[in-house]
């Protein structure tokens, strides 16, 4: 991919977030030569942020500044990417990258209009001038080739591996006032977690639920496995919880819990990408599940086509059997 | 105040996909169901409750896609929906984020919304586009991931919170009008009222041909679509259920995982 390449770093109570390092790789798997670092704050820590960009990566780093920058909102954001990128002709290509997190899918749809760019969005592999995503519950992949000079993309934390730190030559930094500019957006802070659950952390293994489980009435299969196991908790995929066949404390997933127990055994869960990051780091991963084609399988360290209502009675009894 | 709910029709089950390896084409089998997309039946709902606590307030609900969307849009009505708008594609069975965003805007433009409610994601495509392109094209604010709301300033603007990695919550306010994309879990959807369901019967849904608006030309192509990356080479247990469940108490017993029972 010809052009320039910009990575956009996104920053949280003063750190860098972990996935900026994955798009390092990611750049350079586009053969992108010479990607640029770029992080947006205000003034009293954007050159701390950008000189640990450029310390980190050996690549050149792009502050933008404003005191409208102090807290993140996608208004702030695009008000100061759009009239950056505005200066580039409309042939000259450009790719922008950016993590696929909660901040990163909320701002760059918007920026992708302002600077009449091709939005592609849960990179996880890249082709011959293309892009690789994910759809259908994970059991298809597309291959997409953007049709505008520009393309903004985000990319699936976890798909990319974090680009070794190479104590090089540092890169050069360039901080760039961006005018301070009046939101309508008010940022009001951040609110702790109102579910987090220790006892998920903790746990040495996790009997985790998907929808498959099919009701509230098979809770009890769940708990009948975890009894087999000492310093063990009960998991559940998102869809679970907002069933309410269990609360949200035992949600695992990128907007739940983020659990690495020795075993995590997963019982009618699709394996979609919001659970998986959650639980991927687990040491061994066993995968019940209905479905043969389901993307869980693909994750799971053993698998078992099986009706779980079936199964787990069958394996309790043959585990209690055995002594 | 007026509410644009954005809801589209997806297929109940990936089960039903069938993969045509020759032409790369993904269609749907013959036994395939369709259904609102679960995060939009959360923003629908939203949108209820904002009009039971308002009083006064107006539902349209609006879907892009065939003939077949119809009925999500006739089911959203039957939830309380006050006016259904099809935005009708014909042949084309599902148009990228971007296509749908540009042709939601153009039905939407000049209708003065003051708030537009979509589902964080579709279940199909994941993209979690639609919403905030469609904001970009309005020139609307914009929060995707919204699992609190709360209109105030005399209408004026709106309190949310959206959901962040780990379930913390960045707190902010939007002046209206804006799109906000609705997290599952914000609330319970309702079931239809029997009086709604009479009354979505006999409504007729505003029909807008696709090709009648005028859009922007795709932002992309798709080259093929592939089967999943082969990724970790895990094993498949295979034999009779007790030839599977012995075979796993085994592996784990050898991992030191399960203890020995009554120990």
């Amino acid at each position: 991919m010809s052009g320039r390449f910009f990575i956009i770093a996104l920053h949280e109570g003063g750190r860098i977030q972990e996935e900026t390092w994955e798009l390092v790789s990611f750049a350079r798997r586009c053969c992108a030569a010479g990607p640029v670092m770029m992080v947006l704050s205000d003034e009293g820590s954007i050159e701390r942020l950008a000189g640990e960009l450029a310390h980190r990566t050996g690549l050149d780093v792009v502050g933008l500044a404003g005191s409208h920058l102090r807290e993140y909102s996608a208004e702030a954001y695009i008000r100061t990417l759009v009239p950056f990128f505005r200066d580039a002709s409309e042939e000259e290509e450009v790719h922008i990258a950016a993590a696929h997190t909660s901040r990163g899918i909320d701002f760059v749809p918007q920026l992708s209009i302002g600077i009449d760019a091709c939005c592609i969005t849960a990179v996880e592999d890249v082709g011959e001038g293309s892009f690789i995503r994910s759809l259908h519950h994970g059991r298809f992949r597309a291959e997409v080739r953007a049709d505008r000079a520009k393309v903004v993309i985000t990319v699936l934390p976890g798909a990319f591996a974090p680009e070794d730190i190479e104590p090089g030559k540092p890169g050069r930094i360039r901080i760039v006032p961006a005018g301070d500019i009046s939101l309508s957006t008010r940022s009001r802070g951040t609110r702790a977690p109102v579910h987090a659950n220790m006892g998920l952390t903790r746990a040495e293994v996790i009997v985790s639920a998907g929808r498959g489980l099919g009701g509230s009435e098979n809770i009890r299969l769940l708990t009948m496995l975890s009894s087999l196991f000492p310093k063990s908790a009960l998991g559940a995929t998102r869809a679970v919880c907002d069933q309410g066949w269990l609360d949200y404390s035992h949600q695992i997933g990128s907007t739940g819990n983020t659990v690495s127990p020795r075993l995590y055994l997963a019982c009618g869960i699709s394996g979609a990408i919001q659970h998986l990051a959650g639980m991927r780091n687990s040491g061994m991963i066993v995968a019940i599940n209905t479905d043969p084609h389901a993307a869980i399988f693909r994750t799971a360290h053993y698998g078992i086509v099986e009706d779980l209502t079936t199964f787990i009675p069958l394996l309790v009894d043959r585990c209690l059997k055995r002594g | 105040m007026k509410i644009l709910v954005c809801v589209k029709q997806v297929y109940d089950s990936p089960e039903t996909l069938v993969f045509d390896e020759s032409t790369g084409q993904v269609t749907f089998g013959p036994h395939t169901v369709f259904r609102m997309n679960r995060y939009d039946e959360y923003a629908l709902e939203e949108a209820l409750r904002i009009r039971e606590r308002l009083g006064g307030a107006v539902i349209d609900a609006i879907s892009v896609g065939p003939a077949r969307a119809a009925k999500t849009i006739r089911r959203a009505m039957e939830l309380g929906a006050d006016h259904g708008i099809h935005v009708q594609t014909g042949d084309i069975d599902s148009p990228g984020a971007f296509e749908r965003a540009h042709l939601i805007a153009a039905a939407a433009r000049g209708r003065g919304y003051d708030l537009v409610l979509a589902g964080v994601m579709a279940e199909d495509d994941m993209e979690s586009q639609v919403g905030p392109l469609l904001a970009a094209v309005l020139e609307y604010g914009c929060a995707t991931g919204v699992i609190f709301e709360e209109i105030s300033g005399n209408g004026r603007e709106i309190a949310v919170e959206r959901e962040v990695e780990g379930g913390s919550r960045e707190c902010l306010t939007l002046a209206l009008p804006c799109v906000l994309t609705i997290q599952s879990g914000i609330n319970t959807p309702r079931y239809p009222a029997l009086s709604h369901v009479l009354r979505a019967r006999s409504s007729e849904l505003e029909c807008i041909a696709a090709s009648s608006l005028a859009v922007p030309p795709p932002a992309q192509s798709l080259v093929r679509i592939l089967p999943p990356a082969q990724g970790r080479k895990g094993e498949i247990i295979e034999g009779t259920a007790v030839e599977k469940a012995d075979k796993l108490i085994h592996i784990l017993r050898e991992h030191s995982l399960l203890p020995r029972q009554g120990a």
